[in-house]
């Protein structure tokens, strides 16, 4: 399937917008709601997202990671890619078209600035999500057995360095192929990507997304709405 | 023959790949290739011999990854590594002219110059100082090393690009070539197009231009007609073997040899002057190429005579379709502009560069001069900044040499410029710049005479003007002439004049023109009549570009129904369209919020500032204004108390963050009604205090600060917004040059959190005596403790109390 501006747009998660916007579980009066769809449209309509991945063979010990050639010292990241055979290492972003318009917007209406944060964020995650799926066929195709996909873990998570973020670099040649930079002080440019690991295992036990349960984090915002949906769900 | 002579007159073949040979030969992942310059000599040296043997006329030096900031992590300098990588090439010329026994081919060894792999200010991360720093040292390097050439390439930002070439040609002798990595849609990672960056480079007197990495030959095929429709230099290209193919981590290359020749062969006849290879290719991909391409004669390299300006994005051409360039940002007879250049409130400029943008300007002029400004330094911020935020080409307006050169050194793109003149002293200070930037100049024609009254008189000066631009090599395609208005009011015939002479420019000299347009009704009344007519017949007698203001209705409905009358506007599509816009605006139904004004009907001030409707706030108080209400009355008991409200509905999870923003955009409608009335009556209005904001060193991601900034704004505070990635040098500086008592910080991460304690601990050891706040995502009580700070605040509205606070219970 190709990941046209059609498809993000579906994948995007507005709950996930008003989230961002601080609403938590509430739903945004209408002339806020306006102003999102206003941002997603100006949003779609300006980037480009482009993403670059690789899979490795992954080994991990107690608190050490082995993928393709490189080695990370975590506990964290070693019980996420526990059980994983493979893990992939992603790159994705939205560009610099998105930095730009968010740039522009801040000089002229700071309200709908805000929105179209939100709305980027979200909009980066949903890519995420779709590239994912494309590596799991990818990866499945390749191993000839059923694999599921581990929570997308990223550096600065937990116990798992920034620095790795220039491991992730060499390995994927972001800059070349993407146009991702890394600053000084590891900050990714442009600012609405993600570069993550995502385990690959055959195991279903092992797959289901805990999300905001396995951050240690326990009073974040976030996590209470998470829960709250979940609950909602179950009903 | 030098490779000056040589390239563009008949077929060259570069070299290929080297990162996948020296992967072949052992390079571990993650080891810097850059290195076996010195650690394996012998290795590179046969692969460059390799390339020679195979036909290759110009190899690369193994130094594409050499630079200051990479360095920074290796055992080796830049001179070093340049040094071992240009001599290994030139040892294997001279085994190769051995070894063809004195009947060697032409053979020339190119610096490799790749990107830095950082994004430039003001969007990145370095300055455009610092890249052109970094690329000075490696080309100075590379020509003491006997480079024959220097090859920047797999570049993919056209302000590096820029940085790049002119630190090649400001501080070496060397021809310089530049091939850049597009996207199958024929962009560049940071947007910029085909036309655009060929525009630019043309202009900055590069060898020549074209393609490499990214694509294999089949893709670039179909980008190549887009370079040979409007490049006036050789064209260099240099594929991959193919689109790359991820197998169990490793990135393959998969178009053999024998494919490949075969759609070289191609580019070569749609007008490549020179081929090799990038990524996947080897010795056999080129000697295959050579076999198959060699004693083709290659398309003649012509000019064709573009005149174009471009921005970092796009191109725009003067065609028989006319140009509207935006007349605004000018503070001649603009008071508000002034201040605002006098405050150094750039965002006031580029709010009208955006509304003239959103009106249909193609082009805009930035003038900055005012006596009592730095102009050189404003000229550079105005132009960096609006870049960063509008994609329009600029064209640099002023009479200041120096700002001049600033506003087109910064500038990304083939910019335009304003002006020079047939004065002696004008044209000899202003061609040398316009040639070494590559600027499209506009020339006005008057000379040490004044304004010549009859047509033959401008046409004279002009003539004058071409032939010295000849003389400084500058290209008439390069010239856009102004033929001058002056006002109906003082000469009945100077409409006449204006009009011949740009007649005869544009068809008898063969040169694009431009105006300044409502000078024509200078002392007359209702001028926009006269201006409408005149515009319309300027651009019948040929105007190709009218500096007029794009705001203004009447004046783009001549435009609009002139190109639909001239068959420039296909189906009059573009005339309806505006049409209907206009329509939309009269209505006001375009956008939510205008939507909602609509309904609401008439508010109080209150009300509209609780709602977050800004029109109706601006209406509201000039109500209360024409009511005769104090002024200090309406911010203090109606203004506030509404922020207020919204502002405890935020605190209590009552109301969220764009309705706190859309209020505080609405109070700060509120505000400038109140300070326009101010203003007309002489005053100023008071300011409860004022703050400086700055995102910390290192940190890049602003609009917390944004965000917090507005708030304070609107709350009556004034704001010195240092932007993002600030200096603890520079907030202290302006701490103390602006007697400050309360200082806000934004950092994002713990990376960057250490530049918030060090930029404290600088304002603590100057005994600044100023508080200071500190907010963010990382931030915590603990951790704002621990750095020192007065404040922690944990959401925007807690600046908002603090500083009220402070300020108002006289604290401080």
């Amino acid at each position: 399937m190709e990941i046209n501006r059609d498809v993000i747009e579906r994948a995007i998660n507005r709950k996930e917008i008003y989230r961002y916007l601080g609403y938590g579980t509430n739903e945004p009066e209408s002339c806020v709601l306006a102003l999102v769809d206003e941002a997603l449209l100006s949003l779609l309509t300006a980037v480009k997202p482009k993403s670059i991945y690789k899979i490795y063979d992954c080994r991990t010990d107690k608190e050490r990671v082995f993928v393709g050639g490189m080695e990370f010292k975590s506990r964290n990241l070693s019980g996420n890619l526990a059980q994983c055979d493979k893990a992939a290492v992603l790159a994705a972003t939205l560009g610099i078209e998105a930095d730009k318009l968010l740039q522009r917007c801040e000089v002229v209406n700071m309200a709908k600035a805000s929105v179209l944060q939100a709305c980027a964020a979200a909009c980066i995650e949903a890519y995420c999500n779709l590239i994912q799926e494309e590596i799991r066929i990818a990866a499945q195709k390749e191993s000839g057995q059923t694999l599921y996909l581990r929570p997308r873990f990223s550096a600065g998570y937990g116990d798992l360095p920034l620095t790795a973020q220039k491991d992730i670099f060499r390995a994927l040649d972001c800059t070349k192929r993407i146009g991702l930079t890394l600053t000084q002080n590891l900050f990714l440019y442009p600012t609405k990507s993600v570069t993550a690991f995502i385990g690959l295992t055959a195991n279903p036990q092992n797959c289901h997304v805990e999300k905001c349960k396995s951050c240690q984090k326990t009073d974040c915002a976030f996590r209470v709405c998470e829960e709250e949906e979940r609950k909602d769900l179950v009903q | 023959m030098s490779f000056r002579d040589k390239i563009g007159k008949e077929l060259m073949f570069f070299d290929g790949g080297m990162g996948t040979l020296l992967q072949e030969r052992g390079l571990k992942a993650g080891e810097v290739p850059e290195t076996w310059n010195i650690l394996h000599p012998e290795i590179i040296q046969q692969i460059h011999k390799e390339y020679l043997l195979a036909g290759s006329n110009v190899v690369s030096a193994n130094t594409f990854g050499v630079n200051s900031f990479k360095c920074k992590d290796l055992d080796y300098g830049v001179d070093e590594l340049v040094d071992a990588g240009v001599r290994l090439v030139r040892n294997a010329m001279d085994e190769v002219r051995v070894q063809e026994n004195g009947e060697a081919h032409p053979m020339y060894c190119a610096l490799d110059i790749g990107s830095i792999g950082k994004l430039l200010k003001p969007l990145g991360e370095i300055s455009f100082d610092e890249a052109y720093e970094a690329f000075r040292e490696i080309a100075v390097a590379g020509e003491r090393a006997g480079a024959d050439l220097i090859l920047i390439e797999t570049v993919s930002d056209s302000y590096e690009i820029k940085a790049a070439v002119l630190a090649a040609k400001e501080h070496t002798n060397l021809p310089v070539v530049v091939t850049m990595i597009f996207d199958e849609g024929g962009k560049l990672l940071t947007g910029g197009d085909v036309e655009s960056v060929t525009a630019m480079l043309e202009g900055l007197g590069v060898d020549a231009i074209g393609f490499n990495c990214g694509l294999g030959p089949e893709q670039m095929k179909a980008l190549l007609p887009q370079l040979t429709a409007c490049c006036s230099l050789p064209i260099v290209i240099n594929p991959n073997a193919g689109l790359p193919v991820v197998v169990n981590g490793q990135t393959m290359f998969t178009v053999e040899p024998d494919a490949f020749a075969d759609s070289v062969r191609t580019l070569v006849e749609m007008g490549a002057s020179a081929v090799g290879g990038c990524c996947g290719t080897t010795p056999e991909h080129i000697q295959k190429v050579v076999e198959t391409c060699q004693g083709i004669k290659i398309v003649p390299v012509t000019d064709k005579k573009i005149t174009v300006v471009s921005s970092y994005n796009h191109a725009v051409r003067f065609t028989k379709k006319p140009l509207i360039i935006g007349e605004r940002i000018n503070p001649t007879g603009k008071p508000k502009l002034k201040q605002a250049l006098r405050d150094n409130n750039l965002e006031y400029l580029y709010k009208e560069g955006l509304a003239q943008e959103e009106n249909g300007a193609h082009i805009l002029d930035v003038n900055v001069g005012l006596p009592e400004i730095d102009e050189p330094v404003l000229m550079r911020e105005a132009v960096t900044g609006i870049q960063a935020i509008i994609d329009l080409p600029l064209q640099i307006d002023t009479s200041d040499p120096v700002a001049m050169e600033e506003g087109l050194r910064y500038y990304n793109g083939k910019p335009m410029l304003n002006s020079v003149n047939g004065k002696k002293e004008s044209m000899e200070s202003v061609f040398p710049i316009a040639k070494k930037y590559g600027a499209v100049v506009v020339c006005l024609c008057l000379d040490e005479d004044g304004i010549p009254e009859t047509v033959e008189g401008r046409l004279k000066v002009a003539q004058k003007i071409v032939d010295t631009a000849a003389s400084y090599g500058i290209a008439k395609k390069n010239l856009v002439m102004d033929a001058l208005v002056l006002t109906i009011s003082t000469g009945q015939d100077n409409a006449r004049v204006t009009l011949e002479t740009l007649r005869k420019i544009r068809y008898e000299m063969g040169i694009h023109t431009v105006l300044g347009v409502s000078n024509i009704s200078f002392g007359l009344p209702d001028r926009v009549k006269i201006n409408t007519a005149f515009f319309t017949m300027a651009m019948n007698n040929g105007l190709s570009a009218g500096i007029v203001n794009p705001s203004s209705e009447p004046m783009m409905a001549a435009y609009y129904s002139f190109n639909a009358l001239i068959g420039e506007d296909e189906q009059c599509m573009q005339y309806i369209e505006t049409c209907a816009r206009q329509t939309d605006k009269e209505k006001p139904q375009a956008g939510a919020e205008r939507k909602r004004e609509a309904e609401s009907g008439a508010l109080s001030l209150h009300d509209a500032i609780v709602k977050g409707l800004s029109e109706s706030a601006y209406q509201a108080t000039i109500k209360l204004l024409e009511e005769k209400t104090d002024s200090l009355s309406i911010i203090n008991e109606m203004l506030i108390p509404a922020l207020d409200v919204v502002g405890k509905g935020f605190e209590e999870k009552k109301m969220f963050l764009p309705q706190l923003l859309m209020s505080a955009d609405a109070a700060k409608a509120s505000f400038e009604a109140i300070k326009e009335t101010l203003s007309r009556q002489g005053k100023n209005s008071e300011s409860k205090g004022k703050i400086v904001i700055a995102t910390v060193k290192g940190d890049i991601h602003d609009i917390g600060k944004n965000i917090v900034k507005t708030l304070l704004e609107n709350y009556g505070f004034d704001m010195i917004d240092l932007g993002k990635d600030v200096a603890p040098e520079l907030i202290l500086k302006t701490v103390q040059e602006n007697n400050i008592k309360l200082v806000g910080l934004s950092a994002l991460m713990t990376t960057t959190v250490v530049h918030m304690e060090e930029t404290i601990k600088l304002l603590r050891k100057n005994n600044a005596g100023c508080k200071v706040m500190v907010g963010g995502a990382v931030l915590t009580q603990e951790y704002a403790d621990m750095i020192g700070a007065d404040f922690y605040s944990k959401d925007a509205m807690g600046s908002v109390r603090y500083a009220n606070g402070l300020f108002e219970k006289g604290e401080l």
